[in-house]
């Protein structure tokens, strides 16, 4: 995922010569000249043009601007959306990896009073588009401070939506969605002794369509590593199966017949009416989760064992979205033969 | 004839020379003559070879005979060490026997013999190779050595089993670990026997589960029960219809709809860490096992022992059907007694209330 912001496109035309000068004006000690210069970089980030014109002088303007975010607001607001938008580029957020951005925008992040928390977590988000971008915030290089970044934003993440008008870190979603793409990233949410991905799967009921999806997003990547790691998701059942088998209920009620086989979180969500979750891809990463687990023995039963398919099959038949169908079928048709496994047990009865 | 020299000195004159001599022959014969009683003896059977070894000693003794007649005598003596099963004796002979003449092939077979009765199969098979380097047909010797190679094929296989036994015992305790479960020592051995959890491929565990019925202290068994299964599948399996009503249940009050399951609260400490494998191992080939891996002396991580409510006065936990396994036996204050222990009480039976009010509590 990649955040942008578009701006007035009126001083997009500006010499090469004066643009030299305007980016040696980003260290001028003089504030208003610094604050005029960031304003105009800023401005110049909005547009093709003066985006490209820009880039020749990243060297320069990268490191500038970066100065400038630890200090007041008034210049450093137009200076993190003037690096948003910078590092929509794949070369440029190259550039602001390796030159250790990440680490400039996590400590100033978490200094009181930044007043830029929500744009640098989308700075984050951009940044952690490419391989060297994650691994620099999970930094994998330090074993002793690995994924100390990622359990702050997480944390920050699972403890903030409370904040009702302002969500500055609702972005965090995209976050976990980039660095989950990568089998280092899913190994630290799923370690069991962080509890990250515990902490994670309950913001699914957060009404901000954002945090939703990222943790949608999220929780399908981990479920990649369903093969070696099925244990870390089917552990956090109670809160993983409402987050996945929710959204692809359907909006029928459902009879007691079947809730009654159903554990508690399920079973009285779905004995009463409810919204349907709008966002049809959601509905697909859903699914998808759900076929990554059954594809392992132990997914399936779990799944069996708490009425899983029948869920699936109520929710298929209200479905109308012909890609997210097509995912029910997919899963279904893993879940078709037997119900679950082999039998539960025998009892021996003395 | 002075038979007695100071030492230093040395024979002069003729006649002391030829004393020596003629002692030295008596020596000789009377070595040989002992041995030759001595292999006599060992022909007489197994009353005699105390004999036969007395014989060979003083063959010895004499200290007369070559070196290459010695080592026959050493020999012979290792043979019958070995027939009385002196199997310590009879390597030391050989040893001795080889020392003397290492072409002695009977020495070399007495001393991979010995060796392999004192299970120190590397030295047998070296006395092996070493034999039959200067006898490369000796029948006997290609025997042994087959034998010795039997022998430790079998020992590499049982050490084999038993790395794996306490590779999977010490995999399974990680995983409980991880799970921050709590166990304790294990009770109601009679009944449970040596059932123990397993790790399915998937790294999912699978627990024996006794259920108790308090009200008669009968038992029932769940062989296999997933930790993330729900109860309620259980018990609907259990209790179900086609099912024929527990045989002491003679008001029928233990049906579907009446059954509860609980648990006991805060019932003692935590095994330590080598404890519990040791349990893990009971039964298998690894069980005798002593000081399994690490030093690690604390108990399986536990955060914080669970106490007992006081002496006599159990605290009884409802369990909530609709739950897994694991989410119960998470419970902060569930200790696992070696395997989950439930127990089940019935709504509709007058034992309930008792149950209820905490007026029962396990007979000890």
């Amino acid at each position: 995922m990649l955040c942008s912001r578009v701006l007035c496109e009126e001083e997009s035309r500006v010499m090469p010569t004066e643009l030299e000068e305007l980016v040696g004006f980003l260290s001028a000690p003089s504030p208003q000249v610094k604050k005029a210069a960031v304003d105009i970089v800023q401005g110049l980030t909005g547009s093709e043009d003066g985006l490209q014109s820009l880039c020749s002088f990243s060297d320069v303007v990268i490191p500038s601007l970066s100065r400038v975010l630890s200090e007041k607001k008034e210049v450093s607001e137009p200076a993190a959306e003037a690096l948003i938008n910078l590092s929509q580029k794949p070369e440029q957020a190259a550039k602001m990896v390796s030159m250790g951005m990440i680490k400039t925008a996590m400590d100033i992040l978490y200094k009181q009073g930044s007043g830029i928390t929500r744009l640098l977590v989308m700075l984050l988000v951009n940044l952690t588009q490419s391989d060297d971008g994650i691994a620099s915030l999970l930094q994998t290089g330090d074993e002793k401070i690995q994924g100390l970044y990622l359990m702050k934003l997480v944390r920050s993440f699972c403890t903030s939506s409370t904040e009702t008008t302002d969500d500055p870190f609702e972005h965090v979603g995209s976050i976990l969605v980039n660095i989950s793409k990568k089998d280092s990233g899913r190994k630290m949410l799923l370690d069991p002794k962080r509890g990250m991905l515990k902490q994670i799967v309950r913001q699914f009921d957060s009404t901000n369509p954002l945090r939703k999806k990222g943790v949608s997003g999220t929780i399908r990547n981990c479920c990649f590593e369903a093969e070696t790691q099925l244990e870390n998701l089917l552990l956090i059942s109670e809160f993983l199966w409402p987050a996945l088998l929710l959204p692809v209920a359907g909006s029928k009620v459902y009879n007691e017949h079947d809730t009654s086989k159903m554990p508690l979180e399920l079973g009285s969500a779905l004995s009463i009416e409810r919204e349907p979750v709008g966002d049809p891809e959601i509905r697909v990463q859903a699914l998808e989760s759900l076929y990554l687990i059954s594809l392992q023995e132990a997914g399936r039963r779990a799944l069996w064992s708490v009425n899983g398919p029948r869920i699936l099959q109520v929710g298929y038949e209200d479905e109308e979205d012909p890609k997210v169908m097509e995912a029910f079928e997919q899963v279904g048709s893993l879940l078709v033969h037997g119900s679950g496994t082999e039998e539960f047990s025998t009892e021996s009865s003395k | 004839m002075a038979l007695w020299m100071e030492t230093g000195s040395e024979p002069n004159t003729q006649s002391e020379i030829a004393d020596l001599d003629a002692i030295t022959a008596l020596k000789e014969s009377a070595a040989l003559e002992f041995k030759e009683k001595g292999n006599q003896y060992v022909k007489l059977g197994k009353k005699h070879y105390a004999d036969a070894i007395a014989c060979y000693t003083r063959a010895i003794n004499q200290k007369a005979l070559s070196d290459s007649e010695n080592s026959v005598i050493y020999a012979n003596r290792a043979h019958v060490n070995l027939l009385l099963g002196n199997y310590r004796r009879a390597l030391m002979d050989a040893q001795e026997a080889i020392k003397l003449c290492p072409t002695n092939v009977k020495a070399f077979y007495r001393a991979a013999k010995a060796s392999l009765s004192l299970d120190l199969l590397g030295e047998a098979k070296s006395y092996c190779e070493n034999g039959l380097e200067r006898d490369p047909n000796n029948e006997e010797l290609k025997k042994l050595a087959r034998q010795i190679d039997a022998q430790n094929l079998e020992r590499e296989h049982h050490e084999a089993q038993v790395s794996k036994a306490v590779a999977t015992a010490k995999h399974l305790v990680s995983a409980i670990e991880n799970r921050g479960l709590k166990i304790g020592k294990a009770v109601f051995q009679e009944l449970t026997g040596l059932r123990k959890p397993i790790l399915d491929t998937n790294n999912i565990l699978h627990w024996p589960v006794l259920l108790l019925y308090a009200e008669v202290m009968s038992s029932d068994f769940i062989e296999d029960f997933c930790e993330t299964d729900i109860f309620s599948a259980h018990l609907d399996m259990m209790f179900s219809e086609s099912c024929p009503p527990l045989p002491w249940d003679k008001e029928n009050n233990y049906t579907r709809e009446a059954v509860e399951l609980y648990y006991e609260a805060g019932s003692g400490v935590c095994l330590p860490k080598a404890k519990f494998l040791s349990y893990l191992l009971e039964g298998t080939v690894g069980s005798h096992v002593e000081s399994i891996g690490d030093e690690e002396k604390d108990v399986i991580e536990c955060s914080h022992d669970v106490t007992s409510a006081g002496k006599g006065s159990s605290k009884w936990v409802k369990v909530n059907e609709k739950r897994t396994l694991n989410d119960v036996l998470k419970e902060p204050n569930l200790m696992i007694p070696g395997i989950p222990v439930f127990y089940v009480v019935s709504k509709r039976s007058s034992f309930y209330k008792e149950f209820r009010d905490g007026k029962w509590s396990l007979p000890s």
